[in-house]
């Protein structure tokens, strides 16, 4: 826990995020980076052959994106957290959109509301357009102080 | 189709995905609208710090692939159907050290949209860790790029990428 306590607050002071997303090890195997804007966290996902589903057009695996979006309001949420700790995924539901084809992705997680116990989260995704996004999602985390995931150390 | 030839085509769809192939995701039995796929235990989904199984997101990758997967199982030709919706239930966390099997299920194909359920679970099918549903779209006029159809349909003509 006294790490990622350490992380958070490194991370919100320096507003480099990415030593805390490299603490998830698929979102190391996606390649997921972490891009601060002033308030806004823009999370991108660089085109990499590794994440291909169909090798033909070529596009995006629909899970990697999927799995992407979940990973974005995670770290959203962690990072808004007053306790440090990360929040553990109740439910997670997406509409696929477009295509996601092989090139730089980015996300943007809206945390509608957060609770004592539950985190609501809205996801989009998008790669040429924020108007014109690939999947837009919905999710809720269990914030519960006794169930957030310990980070050993 | 017998299973042979369902768990031939499902292979072939797994194996020609990129990223299935980097994390190791295979078929364990198929047959008539229904699928089994595992996800085995590897370091690179292996945390050293964080002492709580955290797959993070690849839970969400693997009932994708194998709602996808059993789409093929219920269609007597190969079509690439792109996932409408998908929505997951978590249950319970998964144990780091056992891999993840998911049992997926295409329950119902109409002339648009396919409807799958599956769940996720290690050592009992009864306990599951996640359920989920998804919605896929047929393409319109069974139309689907040949080159990727022959791929997975197999035959003399067939390589896998």
């Amino acid at each position: 826990m006294q790490q990622l306590l350490e992380l958070v607050r490194q991370a919100q002071e320096s507003g480099d995020y990415q030593p805390l997303v490299d603490l998830i090890p698929y979102a190391r195997v996606l390649g997921v980076q972490c891009e601060c804007y002033g308030e806004e966290i823009i999370f991108r996902l660089p085109a990499n052959p590794g994440n291909i589903g169909n090798p033909t057009i070529p596009a995006i695996h629909g899970g990697v994106i999927a799995s992407f979006m979940e990973l974005t309001a995670l770290f959203q949420l962690t990072l808004q957290l007053s306790q440090p700790g990360l929040a553990k995924i109740i439910d997670f539901s997406l509409d696929y959109m477009r295509a996601g084809l092989d090139r730089d992705t980015f996300a943007i997680c809206d945390v509608s509301r957060q609770g004592r116990r539950v985190g609501n989260c809205s996801v989009l995704a998008w790669q040429e357009r924020k108007s014109k996004p690939i999947a837009q999602a919905r999710a809720h985390f269990l914030l519960d102080a006794g169930t957030l995931m310990p980070v050993q150390r | 189709m017998t299973q042979e030839e369902y768990a031939g085509r499902c292979t072939r769809f797994l194996n020609a995905q990129p990223h299935m192939m980097k994390l190791g995701i295979r078929l364990i039995q198929a047959e008539k609208g229904r699928a089994v796929l595992v996800l085995p235990v590897q370091p690179q989904l292996i945390s050293p710090v964080l002492d709580t199984y955290l797959h993070g997101g690849v839970l969400t990758t693997l009932v994708d692939a194998a709602s996808s997967v059993s789409t093929l199982c219920a269609l007597d030709r190969f079509e690439l159907c792109p996932t409408l919706d998908l929505r997951i239930d978590h249950m319970r966390t998964p144990a780091q050290s056992q891999p993840l099997y998911v049992s997926a299920e295409c329950y119902r194909v109409t002339r648009s949209v396919l409807f799958t359920r599956a769940s996720v679970y290690q050592d009992d099918p009864e306990r599951p860790v996640a359920y989920a549903i998804a919605t896929f779209m047929r393409p319109e006029g069974g139309s689907i790029e040949s080159e990727f159809r022959r791929l997975i349909e197999g035959g003399d003509n067939a390589t896998i990428a």
